[in-house]
């Protein structure tokens, strides 16, 4: 059953040293499961954005271990890390970051064009799906920074999906949208956990949200509760 | 891969095109007016060693005397010995440089010599009328001494090689003639230390626009200044030497000093305070040139810096999808090499500009017309490599920084 594990944090144990040094995170340890949808819940200060942070790999800055896909990715450079990243997660930050001076379609592609490891055409291709899959084919070519907020949450998650990442992350990936759209993006979810098997790991406010996902991971305090 | 990091710089560089004018714009300035002032100081530079040496050479040979003979006695006897003399006098001896021809073709034949001319140089009253004025009197080769001083340049009247075929023609400095009120054509007396006086036409005036020089030197042929001072057909007091870089008289001073038994004396020697001005303006010129790169330098950085700071936000974001430090990096010197590059460009071109506008500014003193300018390409290309490295590591530097970070650091703020 090894091999059914998407990822696996060991005692995780993260500090703020700003203003004064904290304890966020008292030494969680989980599993992930291949094809689980989870949801992180709690209130603010509980840590679960933090947590889900350490999970992507994109803060180095903790104690205890992390394994994603049955590799270690504890103590790797930042380089090998970024490398992982690109291939193998998909993010979707609580305010939408995309690039600004690019269009929607560059935003979406960029990662995959990071990879390198389809044709240029098919990336395109793979884009356009994504971006329809959201409702969003018809603002391809505009620039991101003309999109509304809810519409540029929307193609962070189209950006999130490019390379078929096993694992997808989102820190409150339905903060900014409707009632609608927050379904749409469930389902979405859903689908590809369920029926592609990618793990979907989500910080969420929704009640709704976190009661229709396969699990809920409640945090107070930097512990599980 | 690459493409696609070229890519985005060029959408950095395009999109916002104001913060990209303003990096350019803060290049282009430091380097020309690295460019401006060096060529300018170069030029003043130049301008004060051509005014030093209209009639000095570079190092002259002469007959300085015998060495001081007036207490013999010493030579003969113990230290202690009390000796008593009364009115010594050297008996005439030897006066100029005997064997000048030979001397000359040997210091023609050194590497370094660009031009020798032999000159019969005597002190003498000037006399028109009751005026009498003393001064200078040189006889010279007239064609050598034209390639050495380029006396032809300075001529306000009449022409320097009508002095060739003029035995009893004479050239004043524009001050001395005013001062005797002689025209060109009028007669002049001369009066020699040794009381001989003779007449001679004046064929023309110059005018070096060293005072000391226009008001208190005329020349003869050399021919004549040997005939007036009653000497033989091969006399001569100095052998005036040039070389190719006038700062390099030393090594050809070494050499030749030992064989020659003459004085040899380069212009750093004899005048001293030429010397320490030339020295100080090169140390200035230097301090000057140091401190532009330096403000400029650290403009460049600056604007670059903030060129990476408004973009931060984007590296972060470029790293949470996978962009590794090294394309963070080749995106942002991408930036830095395009702004640089064209920045030095542009700034070759306005430094240019400048350089020329200031050239036609007047500047009436001194026999010059203009603010004096030189357009070395060494100071062109000196400041564009300067220009495009100094934005190559202000691009390098907080690109490097913004990619060993982790991307929350910076997108948590």
């Amino acid at each position: 059953m090894e091999s059914n594990i998407a990822l696996r944090a060991e005692r995780i144990v993260k500090y703020f040293y700003e203003p004064e040094k904290f304890q966020v995170l008292k030494g969680l340890s989980f599993e992930v499961e291949k094809g689980e949808f989870l949801t992180l819940t709690g209130k603010s200060g509980s840590g679960k954005s933090t947590l889900l942070y350490v999970l992507s790999t994109m803060d180095t800055d903790y104690e205890g271990r992390l394994e994603l896909n049955g590799e270690t990715l504890t103590g790797r450079t930042q380089n090998q890390l970024a490398a992982f990243r690109n291939e193998h997660i998909g993010f979707v930050f609580q305010f939408h970051y995309l690039l600004p001076d690019f269009t929607v379609l560059d935003n979406v592609m960029l990662p995959a064009l990071k990879i390198n490891k389809k044709s240029r055409a098919e990336i395109e291709a793979k884009a356009y799906q994504n971006l329809q899959l959201l409702g969003l084919e018809a603002q391809a070519r505009k620039l991101a920074s003309r999109l509304s907020g809810g519409q540029q949450q929307r193609v962070a998650i189209a950006r999130a999906l490019i390379n078929d990442p096993a694992v997808i992350m989102g820190d409150e990936p339905t903060g900014n949208l409707d009632s609608k759209n927050t379904q749409n993006v469930f389902d979405i979810f859903r689908e590809l956990a369920h029926e592609r098997g990618q793990t979907i790991i989500a910080v969420t406010h929704d009640e709704d949200f976190a009661r229709n996902s396969d699990r809920v991971i409640d945090m107070s305090d930097g512990l599980i509760v | 891969m690459q493409t696609t990091n070229f890519s985005i710089a060029r959408v950095h560089l395009t999109t916002n095109l104001r913060q990209t004018v303003v990096a350019l714009l803060g290049v282009v300035f430091g380097i020309s007016m690295y460019i401006f002032m060096n060529s300018f100081m170069a030029g003043v530079n130049d301008t004060q060693t051509a005014l030093a040496f209209t009639s000095l050479a570079h190092v002259r040979i002469y007959n300085d005397g015998p060495a001081d003979g007036t207490n013999l006695v010493s030579r003969a006897y113990p230290a202690a010995t009390i000796a008593h003399i009364r009115n010594p006098r050297v008996l005439p001896y030897a006066t100029g440089i005997g064997k000048a021809a030979a001397l000359q073709a040997l210091v023609r034949a050194q590497p370094e010599v660009v031009a020798v001319t032999p000159q019969v140089n005597l002190n003498v009253f000037f006399r028109n009328g009751s005026t009498q004025l003393n001064g200078t009197l040189s006889g010279v080769d007239i064609a050598n001494e034209n390639k050495l001083f380029g006396i032809s340049k300075y001529m306000t009247a009449g022409t320097w090689a009508r002095l060739r075929y003029r035995p009893d023609g004479i050239i004043l400095g524009t001050d001395l003639a005013h001062d005797l009120g002689v025209q060109v054509g009028d007669n002049i007396n001369i009066l020699t230390s040794d009381g001989i006086s003779r007449r001679y036409t004046l064929l023309g005036l110059f005018q070096t626009n060293v005072k000391q020089v226009d008001k208190g030197k005329a020349y003869l042929n050399i021919n004549a200044a040997r005939q007036l001072l009653a000497q033989h057909p091969q006399y001569v007091t100095d052998l005036q030497v040039n070389v190719r870089h006038y700062e390099q008289t030393a090594p050809l001073v070494q050499r030749i000093a030992p064989v020659i038994p003459y004085k040899v004396e380069s212009w750093q020697l004899a005048n001293q305070q030429l010397e320490a001005g030339a020295q100080l303006r090169n140390i200035i010129a230097l301090a000057v040139s140091l401190t532009i790169l330096l403000v400029a330098g650290f403009g460049i950085y600056n604007i670059m810096n903030m060129t990476i700071n408004e973009r931060i936000r984007e590296i972060a974001i470029l790293k949470a999808m996978g962009f590794s430090g090294g394309d963070v990096t080749q995106i942002f010197v991408t930036q830095a090499l395009v702004i640089g590059l064209v920045g030095g460009l542009l700034g070759m071109g306005v430094g240019y500009g400048v350089a020329r506008i200031v050239n036609v500014i007047p500047f009436n003193i001194a026999g010059l017309q203009t603010l004096p300018m030189t357009y070395y390409p060494r100071n062109y290309l000196l400041a564009f490599g300067f220009g495009v490295l100094t934005t190559l590591i202000a691009g390098y530097l907080p690109a490097r920084k913004a990619a060993k970070i982790d991307p929350v650091a910076i997108l948590r703020g």
